[in-house]
């Protein structure tokens, strides 16, 4: 994937540089929003993580002029303002996401695939399917192996987002924010609970387990 | 108070100015009855004089030019208050109490003139009053002058003239004691209110304006600068406390960040853990670190919120519905816990609040109650509208409870007791639930629980008062 990280602060640049190469990705870096935006410009980016706040142009600017030329690339804020109206100018201004400084780099990761999966499904699929598990989203019903499994509606949801995004991690506060649209420290870890119920339910009596922990970040669900 | 700053005050340069204008209002009404009263004496001294024309030139007609002169004769003897003057063809004297005609260029018929005359007065001083007379050619050639004296009309003129001066000059004076005393009045009163300004800019936010309990508008202005200054210390003093809070807060955690960091240096260098180990315990760490300074920090935001006296973005939305999402949310950690979980929520519970901060303090709550809940007993959750229209939320567990005497102390933050110590915790999150109350307007309030259940209690029950939605 090819991801434009627009950031002023050398040592964050280094670091998300490093660690998004590390997982894969070619990483372009532009040090201020004026320079991030004649690269964004050039094209090919699957997705902007882009900070905040820079000096001459900053994200929000950036972003709108981006938007404005009709550029849909996925853009994800990176910002120490966390407070709920920053995040709201911050979506209005056209980010898909919003990740408040500072922040692991699981979380990070997780955020940016998350994102470039998002504009490959774009059309509204009826039907997914991972490996041998299906989901009908206008029967709202699972089948794995062609065995009916019963969900709670919240069950559901939780397994729609994590077949959406197979093969990726996501982080418990991807789910918290996404699945239940919370904004909040849970405290204790009441999303793997979540977890482990729907584990029950789709892994249960079958030989592969796809509902996977990923250490230090969070659940991945592999065919 | 010295002239040149006297001149600078805004009173005193309002009476200036409206001295100003009385005066030249006052100079109008002057002029104008000046003009008018002098044009109405021209005007009866004319007609007299007209009169007086008719009456001798109707003596000459009848009786001819002797009898007109010996009409003159007789009048200028018997005190007329009319001038005479009549002479031959040429303008020589004939008769008259005028050594000359006035007019100097006459030509033909009647020919009019406004000019002062030598007079002497009762006390025998020389006057030169004004006077309005005519001249006419008589068919005989002889030339007669008339005119009468417009003297008293000057006289009252310059009487009402004297007396309309006197009254500008009493009024102006009179005006200007007035301005100095209300200019000095005003200045006291705004002096006491500069004072505090003064003082508050001093650095002494203590100061406050003395209210004379006078209703006017320096009281209004003092209450309003003492109901400012009171918010001012307020928020100064919460913004003071946060800052000794998060200075005083982080130091322990850091001091045992950094003492488990110095452990695993150490055992990593005995070779008894591997550095990835390592570096994972100084990750965690610095993850609680940040979590603990990101609850201070909002703990800080919402009492700063709650000192101003409003709640940071509220929005308006319905409370039962967060409430069943939280009982959704921790159902299952509580089950996996052994305790049984219920949940009693009335419908239609709006609130203006902050959704976000609301959820965390609700989380908290149910968190605690699972954390320190033993297996086997139970929590609730309830959410109602009180019968003072009040919204509340109540979570009840059947754990050990908190003692009385230290139901106000778990609210404080990094307070824990000691019987909670072996749970995980930062001591932050009933803080947290306080400072969220208090920036909604609300309370916490704690109590005894159910009693003694399944062998532990007496329990908790932990109620959060919020007050409805204003437009609910």
């Amino acid at each position: 994937m090819r991801i434009l990280v627009v950031e002023d602060d050398a040592d964050a640049a280094t670091a998300m540089v490093r660690g998004l190469t590390e997982a894969g990705h070619e990483v372009t870096h532009a040090v201020d929003g004026a320079f991030g935006l004649l690269e964004a410009q050039k094209g090919g980016y699957d997705v902007y993580v882009v900070d905040r706040m820079m000096p001459r142009l900053d994200g929000i600017g950036m972003v709108e002029t981006l938007r404005k030329d009709g550029d849909q690339t996925p853009v994800l804020f990176l910002s120490a303002l966390g407070e709920v109206e920053d995040r709201v100018t911050g979506l209005k201004a056209g980010a898909d996401d919003y990740l408040v400084k500072p922040y692991a780099f699981s979380e990070l990761i997780a955020r940016v695939e998350a994102l470039s999966r998002r504009r490959e499904t774009g059309s509204v699929a009826t039907m997914l399917k991972v490996g041998d598990l299906e989901m009908n989203l206008i029967a709202r019903t699972v089948h794995r192996a062609g065995q009916e499994i019963d969900l709670q509606p919240r069950e559901f949801q939780l397994l729609e987002f994590l077949m959406r995004h197979a093969g990726q991690s996501v982080t418990r506060t991807m789910l918290l924010e996404k699945v239940w649209e919370y904004h909040f420290d849970p405290q204790t870890n009441v999303i793997d609970v979540h977890i482990s119920r729907l584990r029950s339910k789709i892994d249960k009596g079958f030989d592969k387990a796809m509902l996977q922990t990923v250490r230090g970040a969070g659940y991945r669900l592999e065919a | 108070m010295r002239l040149p700053s006297l001149l600078r005050r805004t009173p005193f340069r309002l009476t200036l100015l409206f001295l100003a204008l009385f005066a030249a209002a006052a100079s109008a009404i002057l002029g104008y009855v000046y003009v008018a009263s002098a044009s109405e004496a021209r005007g009866r001294a004319e007609a007299a004089v007209r009169s007086e024309l008719h009456t001798l030139t109707g003596i000459y007609k009848e009786r001819g030019i002797d009898a007109l002169n010996r009409a003159l004769v007789d009048r200028a003897l018997s005190d007329s208050p009319f001038l005479y003057l009549l002479m031959d063809r040429e303008g020589s004297v004939i008769t008259g109490s005028l050594n000359a005609s006035p007019v100097t260029d006459y030509a033909e018929g009647e020919q009019w003139i406004t000019y002062p005359y030598t007079d002497t007065d009762a006390e025998g001083r020389v006057t030169r009053p004004q006077a309005r007379g005519v001249q006419v050619r008589l068919a005989s050639g002889e030339m007669l002058f008339v005119a009468r004296s417009m003297g008293d009309t000057e006289a009252y003129l310059s009487r009402l003239t004297q007396a309309l001066w006197a009254a500008m000059g009493i009024v102006l004076l009179l005006g200007l004691a007035g301005g100095l005393l209300v200019s000095r009045n005003i200045e006291r009163s705004m002096a006491r209110l500069n004072r505090v300004v003064t003082a508050v800019q001093d650095g002494d936010l203590k100061a406050r304006a003395q209210i004379r309990n006078a209703g006017d508008e320096f009281d209004e202005l003092g209450l309003g600068l003492n109901v400012m200054l009171d918010r001012l210390e307020a928020s100064m003093a919460s913004i003071r406390h946060a800052g000794d809070a998060i200075a005083h807060d982080l130091r322990s955690p850091l001091t045992r960040m950094r003492a488990r960091l110095e452990v695993a240096l150490i055992d990593a260098e005995a070779g008894r853990i591997d550095g990835v180990d390592a570096l994972q315990v100084a990750l965690d760490e610095a993850d609680s670190l940040l979590k603990t300074f990101n609850t201070v920090l909002a703990i800080a935001r919402l009492q700063a919120a709650a000192g101003a006296g409003r709640t940071p973005d509220p929005t308006l939305f319905d409370a039962a519905d967060l409430a069943a999402d939280m009982a959704e949310l921790y159902e299952p950690a509580s089950e996996d816990k052994g305790l049984e979980f219920s949940a009693e929520i009335e419908r239609g519970l709006m609130v203006e609040a902050n959704r976000p901060f609301l959820a965390q303090a609700l989380a908290n709550i149910i968190d605690n109650a699972i954390k320190y809940t033993p297996s086997g007993g139970a929590v609730m959750l309830r959410a109602r509208r009180r019968s003072s229209g009040e919204i509340e939320f109540s979570v009840t567990d059947t754990g050990p409870g908190v003692p009385e005497g230290d139901r106000d102390r778990v609210i404080q933050r990094f307070v824990r007791l000691d019987n909670s110590r072996t749970e995980p915790g930062s001591g932050l999150g009933l803080s947290l639930v306080g400072a969220v109350m208090e920036a909604h307007g609300g309370r916490i309030q704690l109590d005894e629980g159910p009693g003694a259940y399944g062998g532990f209690g007496p329990g908790l029950r932990v109620a959060l008062v919020l007050p409805p939605a204003a437009n609910a």
